[in-house]
């Protein structure tokens, strides 16, 4: 299997504090990956090189068939390279509907004049609210977002990478402050979601993990420590002394 | 521009109206076209104000629906001002000079026109040649075109340096005010060329309008002030009615998501940030022939801070509150600062308006700031019952049996 994302030997360190330490990770076109790992392993700093908000120490980090070094890029080039970034608190524009919140991030060119000449077709419209229906936010199209619960937020959130449409989706610990049932929603939108893409979610929850039934990798102090399905991962002695055994 | 646009945003339409009912209304209430109710001073006061109204429109796309606070879009007003205050004083100037050498018993040589009109304009700071920046002052349509393109540029450059370093928030309105104090700083001096603390002045006079009486003149550049603020509207509520004006808006609410959404936001605000100070631009070059009269003080920074007052107080994110902050506080202003304002006796202390006006103002945005986020604009909002959420608000929270984050890792 091919490569999407490759990683290799990335460092960083914050006012010595080594956040990364020589990590390396890979993650093929189409596969559902879950990164666990305690406060502190270096989960979030990992996504924060992936998309170029922090620029690595030292180390690689190609994307795409082409093997493109993403160091050299901008946040709004990798994001439309196809890197879509869900954060841990969900960040929508409450202002606005969700409908324009939606078309918004529909794949268009996204230079400011075509966007200001930009006009919606109808068929702008009928993926919106395909992708409204996919996110069970249908009948919410004309509110406003910030009158929507936490875990529709969330889901917009979601929906909001899904109209990108990228080719590789980081989403953040997505289930934090959901009901069951809405985590179970939220499993079933990740599941359909990594068929065409590769989707790496970063969770804390245990069972949230089992249910995505994906390959794990585990990151302590900021390199890999195993990787392999969950229960090979949880049988793993140093998994257990770092993690799962406090 | 289609009909289902002033469809979907019926207040432009409104404000189109009300804007022909009022430019009509003070054209037949003018001694030139009328009883002459309203006098040519005061005409002229209503144009100037039009021009600040259309400087708002452009501090409120900039800063009502883009977030950036700039505090030095009078830098661009003011060089707007300056720009075509060159070809006005050049070419009256002109027309003075050959009326006197006509006289004389030698036709003079083009050489010597020139250097009569640079003794005239620069005698008072002490110079009697041209310098550089005067080369295009003879030509209108040059001027005209530098209206755009001095400030344009100017912007295009501090926008580009300001924003590719991601200077943001009050880092980034300091910076603006630095960038409007050098600039005043700089025309202050007299080898700038554009006459020092005198400025350029005599604005008023038109060339080749001499018999054309002032009461006329006034009505016509209200009408042109008018005009471009009509044009502005439209321009400016165009620009934030579609996708253009979402990202916007996601800019100044999250500027981060923005960017991982795929938009590039400097370019965005480069776009903004330099098309508001074209349109400060054109609001200064119909203002000063107007006032009659530009100096350095005018770009001073506290101008510019009184620009960002307005339109707080008018309610910022809709255009028209910025129009009506921008209208209403200035013409107050006229009032109380011109001595017409009754003063109040209290007693112990009579407050006198010229000394207070200023107290006053600073407090009435203090007030408006903390009690009226939304200005005056969000009167409109209670008669028509619309309300926004709170963006800045917590979010609504879980939904009931929600497992609480603590619960989740266990």
């Amino acid at each position: 299997m091919s490569t999407l994302l490759e990683v290799s030997g990335v460092s960083v360190s914050f006012d010595g504090f080594r956040a990364i330490n020589n990590l390396s990770f890979q993650i093929g076109p189409a596969e559902l990956r879950a990164i666990i790992g305690p406060n502190g392993a270096g989960k979030t700093t990992f996504m924060d090189i992936v998309t170029g908000k922090t620029r690595p120490d030292e180390g690689r980090v190609l994307w795409g068939e082409r093997s493109q070094s993403l160091l050299r890029m901008t946040e709004s080039q990798i994001a439309r390279a196809g890197i879509g970034r869900k954060f841990q608190r969900p960040t929508v524009f409450e202002d606005q509907t969700v409908f324009d919140n939606l078309a918004m991030a529909l794949k268009k060119d996204r230079a400011p004049w075509s966007v200001l000449f930009y006009r919606q077709s109808a068929a702008d419209r009928e993926r919106v609210e395909e992708l409204a229906g996919e996110i069970g936010l249908t009948g919410q199209l004309r509110r406003r977002a910030g009158e929507l619960s936490h875990g529709q937020k969330q889901w917009l959130e979601i929906g909001m990478l899904l109209a990108q449409e990228p080719r590789l989706l980081l989403v953040d610990e997505p289930a934090a402050g959901m009901t069951l049932a809405e985590r179970e929603h939220t499993t079933d939108i990740l599941v359909e979601a990594a068929r065409t893409r590769a989707v790496v979610v970063v969770e804390h929850d245990m069972e949230f993990v089992r249910r995505l039934g994906c390959k794990v990798t585990v990151l302590h102090e900021g390199s890999v420590l195993a990787e392999g399905s969950l229960d090979h991962v949880t049988r793993n002695k140093d998994v257990i002394d770092v993690y799962l055994g406090r | 521009m289609t009909r289902s646009f002033f469809l979907k945003h019926p207040s432009v339409l409104i404000f189109l109206a009300l804007l022909a009912l009022f430019t009509l209304g003070v054209t037949l209430m003018s001694e030139a076209f009328g009883p002459g109710l309203i006098s040519t001073s005061f005409v002229k006061t209503l144009g100037k104000t039009l021009c600040l109204c259309l400087v708002a429109i452009a501090m409120d796309l900039v800063w009502g629906y883009t977030g950036i606070l700039s505090l030095g879009h009078f830098a661009f007003f003011g060089l707007g001002g300056y720009m075509i205050g060159m070809w006005l004083m050049y070419a009256r100037t002109e027309a003075i000079v050959t009326g006197a050498l006509a006289n004389a018993a030698l036709p003079p040589t083009p050489q010597e026109i020139s250097d009569a009109i640079a003794t005239q304009i620069f005698g008072v700071v002490g110079g009697s040649e041209f310098p550089a920046v005067w080369a295009f002052a003879d030509s209108l349509a040059i001027q005209l075109a530098l209206v755009v393109l001095v400030p344009g540029l100017l912007a295009l450059v501090f926008g580009w340096l300001a924003f590719r370093s991601r200077v943001t928030g009050v880092y980034l309105s300091i910076l603006t005010q630095a960038m409007t104090l050098a600039l005043a700083l700089y025309l202050f001096q007299n080898d700038s060329g554009l006459r020092g603390n005198n400025g350029l002045s005599g604005l008023q006079n038109i060339p080749g309008a001499g018999d054309v009486p002032q009461s006329v003149i006034s009505i016509r550049f209200f009408w042109a002030s008018a005009l471009a603020l009509a044009l502005g509207y439209l321009l400016a509520s165009f620009v934030v009615s579609g996708k253009f004006g979402n990202v916007i808006r996601g800019i100044r609410d999250d500027e981060a998501r923005v960017r991982f959404l795929g938009y590039s936001v400097e370019g965005y605000k480069l776009f903004v940030f330099t098309l508001t100070a074209v349109i400060a631009a054109i609001a200064g070059a119909l203002y000063y022939p107007q006032a009659g009269i530009i100096n350095p003080a005018e770009i001073a920074p506290i101008a510019s801070i009184y620009l960002a007052v307005w339109v707080a107080i008018g309610g910022r994110g809709r255009l028209y509150g910025a129009v009506v902050g921008a209208g209403f506080v200035s013409l107050l202003s006229t009032w109380f600062t011109g001595g017409q304002a009754p003063d109040l006796n209290l007693g112990v202390y009579t407050v006198k308006w010229v000394d207070w006006w200023q107290v006053l103002l600073g407090v009435s945005f203090v007030m408006v700031t903390l009690f009226a986020p939304r200005g005056i604009g969000g009167l409109v909002d209670l008669v028509t019952g619309t309300r926004s959420p709170d963006r800045h608000g917590a979010d609504l929270g879980p939904d009931a049996g929600a497992l609480r984050e603590k619960e989740a890792e266990e």
